[in-house]
Protein backbone atom coordinates (compact mmCIF):
# COMPACT_ATOMS: atom_id res chain seq x y z
CA UNK A 1 0.00 0.00 0.00
CA UNK A 2 2.66 2.44 1.08
CA UNK A 3 4.81 1.44 -1.87
CA UNK A 4 2.05 2.12 -4.38
CA UNK A 5 1.31 5.46 -2.71
CA UNK A 6 4.94 6.49 -3.17
CA UNK A 7 4.72 5.42 -6.78
CA UNK A 8 1.55 7.41 -7.33
CA UNK A 9 3.17 10.52 -5.92
CA UNK A 10 6.14 9.87 -8.13
CA UNK A 11 3.93 9.69 -11.21
CA UNK A 12 2.02 12.81 -10.18
CA UNK A 13 5.27 14.71 -9.71
CA UNK A 14 6.35 13.69 -13.19
CA UNK A 15 3.08 14.83 -14.73
CA UNK A 16 3.30 18.17 -12.92
CA UNK A 17 6.66 18.80 -14.49
CA UNK A 18 5.39 18.69 -18.06
CA UNK A 19 4.28 22.35 -18.18
CA UNK A 20 7.75 23.32 -17.02
CA UNK A 21 9.06 22.69 -20.50
CA UNK A 22 8.95 26.43 -21.13
CA UNK A 23 12.69 26.96 -21.41
CA UNK A 24 13.72 23.42 -22.12
CA UNK A 25 15.67 24.54 -25.16
CA UNK A 26 18.21 26.32 -23.03
CA UNK A 27 20.65 24.29 -21.02
CA UNK A 28 20.69 25.98 -17.62
CA UNK A 29 23.65 27.65 -15.96
CA UNK A 30 26.09 25.15 -14.46
CA UNK A 31 24.37 22.06 -15.86
CA UNK A 32 27.32 20.95 -17.96
CA UNK A 33 30.74 20.00 -16.58
CA UNK A 34 33.59 22.43 -17.23
CA UNK A 35 35.17 20.26 -19.93
CA UNK A 36 31.98 20.12 -22.01
CA UNK A 37 31.27 23.81 -21.50
CA UNK A 38 34.64 24.65 -22.99
CA UNK A 39 34.37 22.01 -25.71
CA UNK A 40 31.08 23.40 -27.03
CA UNK A 41 32.51 26.89 -26.92
CA UNK A 42 35.43 25.75 -29.08
CA UNK A 43 33.05 24.03 -31.51
CA UNK A 44 31.10 27.29 -31.92
CA UNK A 45 34.18 29.41 -32.46
CA UNK A 46 34.76 28.86 -36.20
CA UNK A 47 31.07 29.46 -37.02
CA UNK A 48 30.89 32.65 -34.97
CA UNK A 49 34.21 33.93 -36.31
CA UNK A 50 33.07 33.29 -39.86
CA UNK A 51 29.83 35.12 -39.14
CA UNK A 52 31.78 38.01 -37.67
CA UNK A 53 34.00 38.33 -40.69
CA UNK A 54 31.07 38.37 -43.07
CA UNK A 55 29.24 40.97 -40.95
CA UNK A 56 32.42 43.03 -40.71
CA UNK A 57 32.80 43.02 -44.49
CA UNK A 58 29.21 44.13 -45.02
CA UNK A 59 29.45 46.84 -42.37
CA UNK A 60 32.55 48.23 -44.03
CA UNK A 61 30.79 48.33 -47.37
CA UNK A 62 27.57 49.94 -46.02
CA UNK A 63 27.56 51.33 -42.46
CA UNK A 64 23.77 51.14 -42.35
CA UNK A 65 23.96 47.36 -42.09
CA UNK A 66 25.17 47.63 -38.51
CA UNK A 67 22.04 49.47 -37.39
CA UNK A 68 19.79 47.10 -39.32
CA UNK A 69 21.47 44.03 -37.88
CA UNK A 70 21.25 45.43 -34.37
CA UNK A 71 17.51 45.96 -34.87
CA UNK A 72 17.21 42.39 -36.14
CA UNK A 73 19.03 41.14 -33.06
CA UNK A 74 16.73 43.09 -30.77
CA UNK A 75 13.76 41.73 -32.72
CA UNK A 76 15.04 38.17 -32.18
CA UNK A 77 15.32 38.82 -28.45
CA UNK A 78 11.80 40.25 -28.18
CA UNK A 79 10.39 37.43 -30.31
CA UNK A 80 11.97 34.80 -28.07
CA UNK A 81 10.51 36.48 -24.99
CA UNK A 82 6.92 36.34 -26.29
CA UNK A 83 4.69 33.56 -25.10
CA UNK A 84 3.51 31.18 -27.78
CA UNK A 85 0.46 28.95 -27.25
CA UNK A 86 0.97 25.26 -27.77
CA UNK A 87 -1.47 22.66 -29.03
CA UNK A 88 -1.29 20.84 -25.70
CA UNK A 89 -2.44 23.94 -23.83
CA UNK A 90 0.87 24.67 -22.20
CA UNK A 91 2.77 27.78 -23.04
CA UNK A 92 6.26 28.29 -24.29
CA UNK A 93 8.46 30.72 -26.14
CA UNK A 94 9.19 30.61 -29.84
CA UNK A 95 12.86 30.08 -30.59
CA UNK A 96 12.78 32.30 -33.65
CA UNK A 97 15.42 29.97 -35.07
CA UNK A 98 13.59 29.36 -38.33
CA UNK A 99 12.54 32.94 -38.98
CA UNK A 100 16.00 34.32 -38.28
CA UNK A 101 17.65 31.73 -40.51
CA UNK A 102 15.25 32.41 -43.39
CA UNK A 103 15.49 36.18 -43.10
CA UNK A 104 19.17 36.67 -42.31
CA UNK A 105 20.89 33.43 -43.33
CA UNK A 106 22.85 31.14 -40.99
CA UNK A 107 26.11 33.11 -40.88
CA UNK A 108 24.57 36.29 -39.51
CA UNK A 109 22.19 34.35 -37.29
CA UNK A 110 25.13 32.72 -35.52
CA UNK A 111 26.47 36.08 -34.33
CA UNK A 112 23.09 37.62 -33.53
CA UNK A 113 22.08 34.41 -31.76
CA UNK A 114 25.19 34.51 -29.60
CA UNK A 115 24.46 38.07 -28.48
CA UNK A 116 20.79 37.33 -27.85
CA UNK A 117 21.78 34.33 -25.74
CA UNK A 118 24.14 36.49 -23.65
CA UNK A 119 21.30 38.90 -22.97
CA UNK A 120 18.87 36.10 -22.20
CA UNK A 121 21.33 34.64 -19.72
CA UNK A 122 22.10 37.92 -17.97
CA UNK A 123 18.72 39.66 -18.14
CA UNK A 124 16.24 36.80 -17.94
CA UNK A 125 18.30 33.88 -16.55
CA UNK A 126 17.38 31.68 -19.50
CA UNK A 127 20.43 29.62 -20.30
CA UNK A 128 23.70 30.67 -18.77
CA UNK A 129 27.18 32.02 -19.20
CA UNK A 130 28.87 28.68 -18.63
CA UNK A 131 26.53 26.89 -21.05
CA UNK A 132 26.72 29.68 -23.61
CA UNK A 133 28.76 27.54 -25.98
CA UNK A 134 26.37 24.60 -25.91
CA UNK A 135 23.31 26.82 -26.27
CA UNK A 136 24.87 28.81 -29.08
CA UNK A 137 25.65 25.63 -30.94
CA UNK A 138 22.14 24.20 -30.67
CA UNK A 139 20.14 27.41 -31.11
CA UNK A 140 22.29 29.77 -33.14
CA UNK A 141 24.21 27.32 -35.33
CA UNK A 142 22.70 23.84 -35.74
CA UNK A 143 19.03 24.88 -35.76
CA UNK A 144 19.44 27.78 -38.20
CA UNK A 145 21.61 25.72 -40.57
CA UNK A 146 18.94 23.01 -40.71
CA UNK A 147 16.20 25.61 -41.22
CA UNK A 148 18.11 27.35 -43.95
CA UNK A 149 18.97 24.12 -45.77
CA UNK A 150 15.37 22.93 -45.59
CA UNK A 151 14.12 26.29 -46.86
CA UNK A 152 16.57 26.46 -49.75
CA UNK A 153 16.08 22.79 -50.60
CA UNK A 154 12.30 22.95 -50.71
CA UNK A 155 12.46 26.23 -52.62
CA UNK A 156 14.49 24.49 -55.28
CA UNK A 157 11.91 21.76 -55.86
CA UNK A 158 9.24 24.44 -56.30
CA UNK A 159 7.12 23.94 -53.23
CA UNK A 160 4.89 26.87 -52.24
CA UNK A 161 6.56 29.41 -49.96
CA UNK A 162 4.20 28.72 -47.06
CA UNK A 163 5.13 25.03 -47.04
CA UNK A 164 8.84 25.87 -47.27
CA UNK A 165 8.58 28.26 -44.35
CA UNK A 166 6.54 25.85 -42.24
CA UNK A 167 8.95 22.96 -42.63
CA UNK A 168 12.02 25.16 -42.27
CA UNK A 169 10.77 26.59 -38.96
CA UNK A 170 9.36 23.35 -37.55
CA UNK A 171 12.37 21.23 -38.50
CA UNK A 172 14.81 23.91 -37.31
CA UNK A 173 13.02 23.90 -33.97
CA UNK A 174 13.17 20.10 -33.80
CA UNK A 175 16.83 20.05 -34.82
CA UNK A 176 17.59 22.44 -31.99
CA UNK A 177 15.96 20.19 -29.46
CA UNK A 178 17.59 17.04 -30.82
CA UNK A 179 20.97 18.74 -30.46
CA UNK A 180 20.09 19.87 -26.92
CA UNK A 181 19.10 16.31 -26.01
CA UNK A 182 22.33 15.07 -27.53
CA UNK A 183 24.35 17.58 -25.53
CA UNK A 184 22.72 16.48 -22.30
CA UNK A 185 22.72 12.81 -23.28
CA UNK A 186 26.44 12.74 -24.03
CA UNK A 187 27.21 14.03 -20.56
CA UNK A 188 24.63 12.27 -18.42
CA UNK A 189 23.88 9.19 -20.52
CA UNK A 190 20.52 8.28 -21.95
CA UNK A 191 20.18 10.35 -25.11
CA UNK A 192 16.91 8.55 -25.91
CA UNK A 193 15.55 9.41 -22.48
CA UNK A 194 16.12 13.14 -22.97
CA UNK A 195 14.73 12.90 -26.47
CA UNK A 196 11.62 11.18 -25.15
CA UNK A 197 11.02 13.68 -22.36
CA UNK A 198 11.45 16.65 -24.66
CA UNK A 199 9.45 15.09 -27.50
CA UNK A 200 6.32 15.11 -25.35
CA UNK A 201 5.97 18.84 -25.60
CA UNK A 202 8.45 19.82 -28.23
CA UNK A 203 6.71 18.34 -31.25
CA UNK A 204 3.48 20.30 -30.71
CA UNK A 205 5.62 23.36 -30.04
CA UNK A 206 7.53 22.87 -33.25
CA UNK A 207 4.25 22.70 -35.15
CA UNK A 208 3.01 25.84 -33.40
CA UNK A 209 6.22 27.64 -34.21
CA UNK A 210 5.99 26.48 -37.83
CA UNK A 211 2.46 27.87 -38.15
CA UNK A 212 3.45 31.12 -36.45
CA UNK A 213 6.39 31.59 -38.76
CA UNK A 214 4.16 31.04 -41.79
CA UNK A 215 1.75 33.72 -40.54
CA UNK A 216 4.61 36.14 -39.92
CA UNK A 217 6.16 35.43 -43.27
CA UNK A 218 2.87 35.87 -45.14
CA UNK A 219 2.31 39.30 -43.60
CA UNK A 220 5.89 40.34 -44.27
CA UNK A 221 5.63 39.20 -47.86
CA UNK A 222 2.44 41.19 -48.31
CA UNK A 223 3.47 44.46 -46.69
CA UNK A 224 7.21 44.64 -46.85
CA UNK A 225 8.42 43.28 -50.14
CA UNK A 226 11.04 46.02 -50.35
CA UNK A 227 12.50 45.24 -46.92
CA UNK A 228 12.68 41.56 -47.74
CA UNK A 229 14.44 42.38 -50.98
CA UNK A 230 16.82 44.62 -49.11
CA UNK A 231 17.52 41.74 -46.75
CA UNK A 232 18.70 39.65 -49.65
CA UNK A 233 21.37 42.29 -50.05
CA UNK A 234 22.14 42.49 -46.32
CA UNK B 1 13.46 44.46 -17.50
CA UNK B 2 14.62 41.40 -15.58
CA UNK B 3 17.77 41.87 -13.59
CA UNK B 4 18.64 45.19 -15.16
CA UNK B 5 16.22 47.22 -13.06
CA UNK B 6 17.99 46.24 -9.86
CA UNK B 7 21.46 46.63 -11.31
CA UNK B 8 20.93 50.37 -11.68
CA UNK B 9 19.99 50.63 -7.99
CA UNK B 10 22.88 48.51 -6.76
CA UNK B 11 25.48 49.93 -4.39
CA UNK B 12 28.20 48.33 -6.50
CA UNK B 13 27.02 50.02 -9.64
CA UNK B 14 29.92 52.46 -9.73
CA UNK B 15 32.52 49.78 -9.19
CA UNK B 16 34.88 48.95 -12.03
CA UNK B 17 32.96 46.43 -14.21
CA UNK B 18 36.16 44.59 -15.15
CA UNK B 19 36.68 43.65 -11.51
CA UNK B 20 33.12 42.35 -11.21
CA UNK B 21 33.34 40.39 -14.45
CA UNK B 22 36.62 38.75 -13.43
CA UNK B 23 35.27 37.99 -9.97
CA UNK B 24 32.15 36.39 -11.45
CA UNK B 25 34.23 34.41 -13.95
CA UNK B 26 36.55 33.08 -11.25
CA UNK B 27 33.70 31.99 -8.98
CA UNK B 28 31.83 30.41 -11.90
CA UNK B 29 34.92 28.57 -13.05
CA UNK B 30 35.80 27.18 -9.63
CA UNK B 31 32.18 26.24 -8.93
CA UNK B 32 31.95 24.39 -12.23
CA UNK B 33 35.23 22.56 -11.82
CA UNK B 34 34.58 21.50 -8.23
CA UNK B 35 31.15 20.02 -8.74
CA UNK B 36 29.74 18.35 -5.66
CA UNK B 37 27.08 19.46 -3.22
CA UNK B 38 29.07 21.46 -0.66
CA UNK B 39 30.95 23.80 -3.04
CA UNK B 40 27.72 24.59 -4.90
CA UNK B 41 25.80 25.42 -1.76
CA UNK B 42 28.75 27.40 -0.37
CA UNK B 43 28.91 29.43 -3.58
CA UNK B 44 25.17 30.02 -3.45
CA UNK B 45 25.39 31.21 0.13
CA UNK B 46 28.43 33.43 -0.37
CA UNK B 47 27.30 35.06 -3.60
CA UNK B 48 23.79 35.50 -2.23
CA UNK B 49 25.07 37.20 0.90
CA UNK B 50 27.48 39.36 -1.08
CA UNK B 51 24.72 40.48 -3.43
CA UNK B 52 22.32 41.25 -0.61
CA UNK B 53 24.61 42.80 2.01
CA UNK B 54 27.36 44.25 -0.15
CA UNK B 55 25.44 45.07 -3.30
CA UNK B 56 22.23 46.05 -1.53
CA UNK B 57 19.97 43.87 -3.66
CA UNK B 58 16.80 43.18 -1.63
CA UNK B 59 16.89 39.62 -0.30
CA UNK B 60 13.41 38.91 -1.59
CA UNK B 61 14.43 39.96 -5.08
CA UNK B 62 17.45 37.69 -5.06
CA UNK B 63 15.33 34.74 -3.95
CA UNK B 64 12.68 35.53 -6.53
CA UNK B 65 15.26 35.53 -9.28
CA UNK B 66 16.68 32.23 -8.00
CA UNK B 67 13.32 30.57 -8.56
CA UNK B 68 13.21 31.63 -12.22
CA UNK B 69 15.57 28.96 -13.52
CA UNK B 70 14.70 26.59 -10.68
CA UNK B 71 11.70 25.09 -12.44
CA UNK B 72 13.73 24.20 -15.47
CA UNK B 73 16.62 22.96 -13.34
CA UNK B 74 14.31 20.65 -11.43
CA UNK B 75 13.11 19.15 -14.69
CA UNK B 76 16.61 18.75 -16.05
CA UNK B 77 17.83 17.11 -12.87
CA UNK B 78 14.85 14.80 -12.69
CA UNK B 79 15.53 13.63 -16.22
CA UNK B 80 19.07 12.85 -15.17
CA UNK B 81 18.01 11.18 -11.95
CA UNK B 82 15.27 8.89 -13.25
CA UNK B 83 16.70 5.85 -14.97
CA UNK B 84 15.63 2.42 -16.11
CA UNK B 85 16.91 -0.35 -13.86
CA UNK B 86 16.45 -4.12 -14.04
CA UNK B 87 13.62 -5.46 -11.90
CA UNK B 88 14.60 -5.81 -8.25
CA UNK B 89 17.02 -2.90 -8.02
CA UNK B 90 16.55 -1.05 -4.73
CA UNK B 91 14.95 2.25 -5.73
CA UNK B 92 13.81 5.14 -3.54
CA UNK B 93 10.76 5.68 -5.72
CA UNK B 94 9.86 4.21 -9.04
CA UNK B 95 7.42 2.57 -11.39
CA UNK B 96 7.50 -0.89 -12.87
CA UNK B 97 7.40 -0.79 -16.62
CA UNK B 98 7.50 -4.27 -18.15
CA UNK B 99 10.67 -5.99 -17.00
CA UNK B 100 12.26 -2.76 -15.81
CA UNK B 101 11.88 -0.32 -12.99
CA UNK B 102 12.00 3.37 -13.85
CA UNK B 103 13.04 5.20 -10.76
CA UNK B 104 15.51 6.97 -8.55
CA UNK B 105 18.28 5.09 -6.80
CA UNK B 106 20.39 6.38 -3.97
CA UNK B 107 23.35 7.09 -6.24
CA UNK B 108 21.38 8.88 -8.90
CA UNK B 109 19.58 10.99 -6.28
CA UNK B 110 23.00 12.02 -5.04
CA UNK B 111 24.14 12.84 -8.55
CA UNK B 112 21.00 14.91 -9.13
CA UNK B 113 21.51 16.85 -5.92
CA UNK B 114 25.12 17.52 -6.86
CA UNK B 115 24.12 18.92 -10.25
CA UNK B 116 21.32 20.96 -8.70
CA UNK B 117 23.56 22.59 -6.12
CA UNK B 118 26.34 23.14 -8.63
CA UNK B 119 23.86 24.88 -10.92
CA UNK B 120 22.45 26.99 -8.12
CA UNK B 121 25.96 28.05 -7.19
CA UNK B 122 26.74 29.00 -10.77
CA UNK B 123 23.44 30.88 -11.10
CA UNK B 124 24.08 32.87 -7.95
CA UNK B 125 27.53 33.84 -9.24
CA UNK B 126 25.97 34.97 -12.52
CA UNK B 127 23.29 36.90 -10.61
CA UNK B 128 25.95 38.69 -8.61
CA UNK B 129 27.19 40.17 -11.86
CA UNK B 130 23.76 40.68 -13.44
CA UNK B 131 22.12 42.27 -10.38
CA UNK B 132 25.01 44.63 -9.64
CA UNK B 133 26.15 45.69 -13.10
CA UNK B 134 23.98 47.43 -15.69
CA UNK B 135 24.39 45.96 -19.16
CA UNK B 136 26.10 49.07 -20.53
CA UNK B 137 28.82 48.63 -17.91
CA UNK B 138 29.14 44.94 -18.76
CA UNK B 139 29.77 45.76 -22.40
CA UNK B 140 32.29 48.42 -21.39
CA UNK B 141 34.04 45.88 -19.20
CA UNK B 142 34.10 43.39 -22.06
CA UNK B 143 35.57 46.08 -24.27
CA UNK B 144 38.39 46.58 -21.80
CA UNK B 145 38.87 42.82 -21.77
CA UNK B 146 39.61 43.05 -25.51
CA UNK B 147 36.40 41.63 -26.94
CA UNK B 148 36.22 42.76 -30.62
CA UNK B 149 34.85 46.25 -31.17
CA UNK B 150 32.16 45.13 -33.62
CA UNK B 151 30.73 42.69 -31.07
CA UNK B 152 30.66 45.40 -28.40
CA UNK B 153 28.92 47.88 -30.69
CA UNK B 154 26.35 45.32 -31.77
CA UNK B 155 25.69 44.42 -28.14
CA UNK B 156 25.27 48.06 -27.15
CA UNK B 157 22.92 48.77 -30.02
CA UNK B 158 20.88 45.60 -29.55
CA UNK B 159 20.56 46.31 -25.86
CA UNK B 160 19.19 49.79 -26.55
CA UNK B 161 16.83 48.59 -29.28
CA UNK B 162 15.42 45.79 -27.13
CA UNK B 163 13.64 48.30 -24.92
CA UNK B 164 12.21 50.20 -27.87
CA UNK B 165 10.80 47.04 -29.45
CA UNK B 166 9.72 45.63 -26.11
CA UNK B 167 7.44 48.61 -25.51
CA UNK B 168 6.00 48.33 -29.01
CA UNK B 169 5.35 44.62 -28.60
CA UNK B 170 3.79 45.09 -25.15
CA UNK B 171 1.44 47.80 -26.43
CA UNK B 172 0.29 45.68 -29.38
CA UNK B 173 -0.12 42.69 -27.09
CA UNK B 174 -2.35 44.63 -24.70
CA UNK B 175 -4.43 45.95 -27.58
CA UNK B 176 -4.88 42.47 -29.02
CA UNK B 177 -5.59 40.93 -25.65
CA UNK B 178 -8.28 43.48 -24.83
CA UNK B 179 -9.99 42.56 -28.12
CA UNK B 180 -9.94 38.84 -27.23
CA UNK B 181 -7.09 38.17 -29.60
CA UNK B 182 -5.70 35.33 -27.54
CA UNK B 183 -8.73 33.13 -27.02
CA UNK B 184 -8.15 29.79 -28.65
CA UNK B 185 -5.19 28.38 -30.48
CA UNK B 186 -5.97 29.59 -34.02
CA UNK B 187 -6.60 33.14 -32.97
CA UNK B 188 -3.54 33.20 -30.74
CA UNK B 189 -1.30 32.11 -33.58
CA UNK B 190 -2.71 34.68 -35.98
CA UNK B 191 -2.54 37.47 -33.38
CA UNK B 192 1.00 36.57 -32.46
CA UNK B 193 1.92 36.39 -36.12
CA UNK B 194 0.64 39.86 -36.87
CA UNK B 195 2.27 41.17 -33.70
CA UNK B 196 5.65 39.74 -34.64
CA UNK B 197 5.54 40.96 -38.21
CA UNK B 198 4.44 44.44 -37.13
CA UNK B 199 7.25 44.59 -34.59
CA UNK B 200 9.64 43.56 -37.34
CA UNK B 201 8.35 46.29 -39.66
CA UNK B 202 8.55 48.89 -36.91
CA UNK B 203 12.06 47.75 -36.12
CA UNK B 204 13.04 48.10 -39.74
CA UNK B 205 11.56 51.58 -40.07
CA UNK B 206 13.07 52.65 -36.81
CA UNK B 207 16.48 51.44 -37.92
CA UNK B 208 16.03 53.51 -41.08
CA UNK B 209 15.15 56.61 -39.06
CA UNK B 210 17.99 56.09 -36.62
CA UNK B 211 20.44 55.67 -39.44
CA UNK B 212 19.26 58.89 -41.10
CA UNK B 213 19.57 60.71 -37.79
CA UNK B 214 23.06 59.34 -37.22
CA UNK B 215 24.19 60.06 -40.75
CA UNK B 216 23.07 63.67 -40.53
CA UNK B 217 25.26 63.98 -37.44
CA UNK B 218 28.33 62.66 -39.17
CA UNK B 219 28.13 58.92 -38.49
CA UNK B 220 30.88 57.08 -40.30
CA UNK B 221 30.49 53.62 -38.90
CA UNK B 222 31.34 53.69 -35.22
CA UNK B 223 29.56 55.06 -32.19
CA UNK B 224 32.11 56.43 -29.76
CA UNK B 225 30.88 57.30 -26.28
CA UNK B 226 32.71 58.59 -23.23
CA UNK B 227 33.33 56.01 -20.55
CA UNK B 228 32.13 56.80 -17.05
CA UNK B 229 34.57 57.01 -14.21
CA UNK B 230 34.42 54.04 -11.91
CA UNK B 231 35.57 53.33 -8.40
CA UNK B 232 38.53 50.98 -8.49
CA UNK B 233 37.54 47.38 -7.82
CA UNK B 234 40.13 46.71 -5.09
CA UNK B 235 37.63 45.13 -2.70
CA UNK B 236 36.48 42.81 -5.44
CA UNK B 237 40.02 41.63 -6.10
CA UNK B 238 40.46 41.05 -2.35
CA UNK B 239 37.22 39.12 -1.91
CA UNK B 240 37.67 36.99 -5.02
CA UNK B 241 40.52 34.79 -3.73
CA UNK B 242 38.74 34.40 -0.38
CA UNK B 243 35.57 33.14 -2.05
CA UNK B 244 37.58 30.87 -4.32
CA UNK B 245 39.44 29.50 -1.33
CA UNK B 246 36.23 28.69 0.56
CA UNK B 247 34.87 26.93 -2.52
CA UNK B 248 38.00 24.81 -2.87
CA UNK B 249 37.99 24.10 0.87
CA UNK B 250 34.40 22.87 0.69
CA UNK B 251 35.30 20.71 -2.27
CA UNK B 252 38.27 19.22 -0.42
CA UNK B 253 36.24 18.60 2.74
CA UNK B 254 33.48 16.91 0.79
CA UNK B 255 35.86 14.62 -1.03
CA UNK B 256 37.78 13.88 2.18
CA UNK B 257 34.84 13.05 4.42
CA UNK B 258 32.00 12.07 2.13
CA UNK B 259 33.82 11.05 -1.05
Amino acid sequence: MKRSLVNTYFLMALVCLIPLQAHAMHIGEGMLPASWSIAWGVVCLPFVLYGFRSIGKRVNATPKVKILLAMCGAFAFVLSALKIPSVTGSCSHPTGVGLAAILFGPTITSVLGLIVLVFQALLLAHGGITTLGANTFSMAIAGPIVSWLVFKGLKKVNVSTAVCVFFAAALGDLATYVVTSLQLGVVFGGFVKFLGVFALTQIPLAIAEGLLTVVIFNILEKYSKTELQELEVV
Amino acid sequence: MGTDRYAYASRLRRMDPVAKILFCALVLGVCLCCGGIAPGLATLLMMGLLSVFWGGVPGKVFLKFLTVPLAFLALGCLTIVVNAHPQGTPVLAGLSVGSQVWGITRDSAFQGLAILSKSLGAISAMYFLALNTPMTDVTLGLQRLKVPQLMIELMDLIYRFIFVLWDTAAAIRTAQDSRLGYTGFRRSISSLGSLSSMVFLRAWNKADAIYSALESRGYTGSLATMAQTYQPGKTCYLIAPAVGFVQLLCCWLEVRYFG
